[in-house]
Order: C-alpha cells, then sequence, then structure tokens
C-alpha cells in the first residue's frame, strides 16, 4: 500500500514534465522586432526601497522586484523586459518606450497559462500605443477588458503602468 | 479497520491515478479554472467554450466508536456557457461500511444511505449510486475589474430516494497581486430524502431536511502552479425548511494544497471537526461526544481530492 501512496508524487511528476511554457520570441528576438536596426545598452537599475515606495504610490500597483532589466536605444527610447503575475506563473513581456517616454509597443515573450493567451492579440496590445505615464491605463476604462482573460488583461495592463511610472521617476532621470 | 482504510485510499488513489494519466495526453489548446479549494466555491469560472472534466474523491473517517468509512465520488463534466455562466452536471456514488459507528455506539448507515435500517449490532457495507446532479454558476461581480468577486450557484439533485436543490452566495476578495485568494460560501439546501418514519420503522415517507453551510477559505500561491492554504466549515442541518428545528452544527478545519497546471490541476483538503458542537432541539439524543457531532453527515475526519482536466 505504501508503495502505491509514493506513485502520487510520482504520478505528479511524470504529467507535470510536459507541461511546457509557450515561448514566443526571446528577448533578443523582441529587441530586434521593436528597435528594428538599433543597437540596444543594457543600463539595468536596481530600485531603492525609497524609489519602489514612490512607483508603488503612484501607480498604485506592487512593484514585483526591484530589478529592472532595461536597454537603452541608440535611435532613442528604451526597451524594458518585465513580468507580471498570471493565474498559474509569471508572463514575461517586453516594453517599447519611444524618446518621449511613450509606449512605442508591447511583446508578450512567453505564455504559460491554461487560458488567457487572447493577451497577445495585436489590436488588445496596441491599445497601449502613445500611452504615458499621466494616462489612467484602468482595464475598462481606457484598456478594454478581455471576457474570459481578465486575470492577464488586468496583469499586463498594471504591469505597463508600473514601467511608465518606473521610467517617469527613475529611467528618464538616469544619465545617458 | 486496515482493510477499510486501504480500500478507500485504494479508490482515492485509482481515481487520482486515472485522472493524472489522462491529463497527461489532453491536446495542447486548451481554456480552464480549476478548484482551487477541496470545499469553498470561487467565483473563477470556465471561459465561454471551454469543457472540464473533474473527479472528486471523499473519505469520511470516524464517528463515535467501532469503525466507520465513507467514500463519495463525483463525476463531474463542466462546460462554460458564456464568460460568466458555467453550467456542469454529475454523477454521485457512494460506498461505506459502519459498525458500532453512531449514537449509544449502533451500527448507523451514512447520511446518502439513510434509509438502510442495519442491526445495531452489524457490520454494514454498501455501495450504492446517489443521484444525478445539475450545477449552473452566474458570476455577476469579477474579482479582477470589482471590488468583489461575487456569484450564485444552484445545483438541484435528483436520485431514487432523495431530492436537493442547492444554493450559494459565492463571493471572492483577492490580494497581493491575486497570490492570496479568499472565498466564503454561504450554503442553503433544502432536500427531500425518502427515509423510515421516526415514529414507526414499518414504513417510508419524504422528510424534510435543510443544510445551512458557512464556509471560508484562504489560499496563497507560493510558487508558480502551486498553492497552498486553509478551509473552515460550518455545517448546519435543519429539519425543516425555514431554519426551525436545528438538529447539527459542527465544524471543520484543514490544510488545502492545490496544483494548477496548464492541462490539468489537482486539490487535496484535509479537515478534522473541531470540539465545537453543541446540543440543539432536534439533535439525536447520544450524537455528541467530546463536544464533536457525529450525526448522519457529520464524522471527525474528511479527506477530499479533487481533480480535473480541459480539453
Amino acid at each position: 500500500m505504501k508503495s502505491r501512496f509514493l506513485l502520487i508524487p510520482a504520478y505528479a511528476l511524470v504529467v507535470a514534465a510536459p507541461v511546457q511554457a509557450t515561448v514566443y520570441m526571446s528577448v533578443e528576438q523582441a529587441q530586434a522586432q521593436m528597435f528594428p536596426g538599433a543597437t540596444l545598452t543594457p543600463d539595468f537599475v536596481t530600485l531603492t526601497p525609497e524609489q519602489v515606495k514612490a512607483i508603488e504610490k503612484a501607480c498604485d500597483v506592487n512593484v514585483l522586484s526591484p530589478n529592472v532589466k532595461a536597454w537603452r536605444a541608440s535611435t532613442g527610447g528604451w526597451f524594458i523586459a518585465d513580468q507580471v503575475v498570471g493565474k498559474h506563473e509569471f508572463i514575461p513581456f517586453a516594453l517599447a518606450l519611444d524618446d518621449k517616454g511613450a509606449v512605442k509597443s508591447v511583446e508578450i515573450l512567453e505564455y504559460r497559462e491554461t487560458y488567457g493567451d487572447q493577451v497577445r492579440n495585436e489590436a488588445w496590445r496596441a491599445q497601449f500605443t502613445g500611452k504615458t505615464h499621466a494616462a489612467p491605463l484602468k482595464l475598462g476604462t481606457d484598456i478594454q477588458n478581455i471576457s474570459g482573460a481578465t486575470l492577464s488583461s488586468r496583469h499586463i495592463t498594471d504591469g505597463v503602468k508600473r514601467l511608465l511610472t518606473t521610467y517617469d521617476l527613475v529611467l528618464s532621470k538616469q544619465q545617458g | 479497520m486496515k482493510h477499510a482504510v486501504r480500500r478507500c485510499a485504494g479508490i482515492c488513489l485509482s481515481a487520482l491515478a486515472a485522472i493524472v494519466t489522462l491529463a497527461g495526453s489532453a491536446v495542447s489548446r486548451v481554456h480552464a479554472e480549476e478548484s482551487q479549494f477541496g470545499y469553498v466555491y470561487t467565483t473563477d469560472l470556465l471561459p465561454q467554450g471551454a469543457k472540464e472534466v473533474e473527479q472528486w474523491a471523499t473519505w469520511r473517517h470516524q464517528k463515535v466508536a467501532g469503525y466507520f468509512d465513507q467514500v463519495d465520488g463525483r463525476t463531474e463534466f463542466e462546460y462554460g456557457m458564456t464568460d460568466k455562466l458555467q453550467l456542469a452536471f454529475y454523477a454521485n456514488y457512494v460506498w461505506s461500511r459502519a459498525y458500532h459507528n453512531g449514537p449509544f455506539e449502533e451500527t448507523t448507515p451514512p447520511e446518502p444511505l439513510s434509509y438502510d435500517r442495519p442491526g445495531p449490532d452489524d457490520h454494514y457495507s454498501a455501495k450504492r449510486f446517489v443521484g444525478f446532479s445539475g450545477e449552473a454558476i452566474y458570476r455577476i461581480w469579477s474579482p479582477y475589474t470589482d471590488p468583489l468577486g461575487v456569484a450564485v450557484y444552484v445545483e438541484p439533485t435528483v436520485g431514487p430516494q432523495f431530492r436537493e436543490l442547492e444554493t450559494k452566495l459565492i463571493l471572492q476578495k483577492n490580494f497581493f497581486d491575486d497570490r492570496l485568494v479568499t472565498a466564503f460560501n454561504f450554503t442553503y439546501a433544502p432536500e427531500l430524502r425518502y427515509d423510515w418514519s421516526d415514529d414507526a420503522m414499518t414504513h417510508k415517507r419524504w422528510q424534510e431536511e435543510t443544510d445551512v453551510n458557512l464556509n471560508v477559505a484562504a489560499s496563497y500561491r507560493f510558487a508558480p502552479n502551486w498553492s497552498a492554504g486553509v478551509e473552515l466549515l460550518n455545517e448546519r442541518e435543519y429539519a425543516s425548511y425555514n431554519f426551525s428545528n436545528e438538529a447539527n452544527d459542527g465544524y471543520y478545519v484543514g490544510p488545502v494544497i492545490h496544483y494548477g497546471g496548464k492541462k490539468f490541476f489537482v486539490t487535496a483538503t484535509f479537515l478534522e471537526q473541531l470540539p465545537w458542537a453543541s446540543s440543539h432541539s432536534d439533535t439525536v439524543p447520544g450524537a455528541i461526544v467530546g463536544r464533536r457531532i457525529y450525526d448522519n453527515d457529520f464524522e471527525k475526519y474528511r479527506v477530499r481530492i479533487k481533480a480535473g482536466w480541459y480539453f
């Protein structure tokens, strides 16, 4: 009997193993697509506790990590690779900002959730284009919800808002 | 006793093994919303057009004395009619064995089989089909876009000796970027049970009963795919439809662990009854021992395993 109990984790492992993330593009591929022809220079930042607090206060979104993976584009603008909480796992995404800090584009790099991958829909992501930190960026207000993918829609929206605020309060003040 | 435990565990494990094996062969394009708790419902529903099959096994163990084991089985098909309306259809079945388990140590069958009348010293064992159930959950507010998730639930059950209309109000509130999920359920479930008359054991009649549950739970996603938490249940039974003639009042608490994958989920809950029971107007004499209620639908321990896969 004991041996049958031991099968439980074994079954879990067998079944869990084939569950693969759907990787749509790597960070490098996203950089090439979002800043074609540009050279990207890493300018990674570790936020201070004061900066984290200021960002959270300004955008009302929790900062998941103080580490900001940001690159400067030779043509002007920023590329940021980040992630938001999904139903089961994190959702890695990339944000491209123009030289004025407005959204150029948003790309979903990987999607591992059971449902909600409609956030990859180009028309939905296009809603972010041109938004700055001053935009409401609120699901149901200036960003349409995707019915049946509400959690992912909301967290991506919150993630973009958080990064726009991070740009406004931190990245835009970095020395070039 | 050991044989019964093995048999219970065997049934649970077989169901689990079958589910996870099938889950492994599920197709890749799937939609789903899994049960994060064993007993408490949330307002998370399947998206429109999504389908899911769930298998439940609930092991109930130990009453007043002697031995008591019951395994409730449930095989369920769920479908997302719209993003806010989920329908389900399932079959319920039960296996039980009992001996000197009831009030005054008389052999007493469990509630789904309460129409059986074994002798007080009989070794009772039975397996039976209980009935088919239909279930509809409609979400009014989403916890992701509204201040609170709110849903209503209706579940009629029709069986040869049993009729029930279970209704629930489901509330859900999430915290910490939706990694901490809390939920509350209020259940009102009037039922008719074709059972022996209380006054004369010569004939059966349909009898009224109402189950009222106040259940609360919280679970935190502590690692990708994994969450763990606690469930607290308060189950009340009335021999009426209007909250008069209260019979039983039991409290259960215990941990819940959940794995949610892309194609399947598994949830397991262990509950122990707390010594908080009290006597009421219709409490069966001898059913409370050590401040725990052991009437038909109550026992000391419960283990529920739920697993589901999507297609």
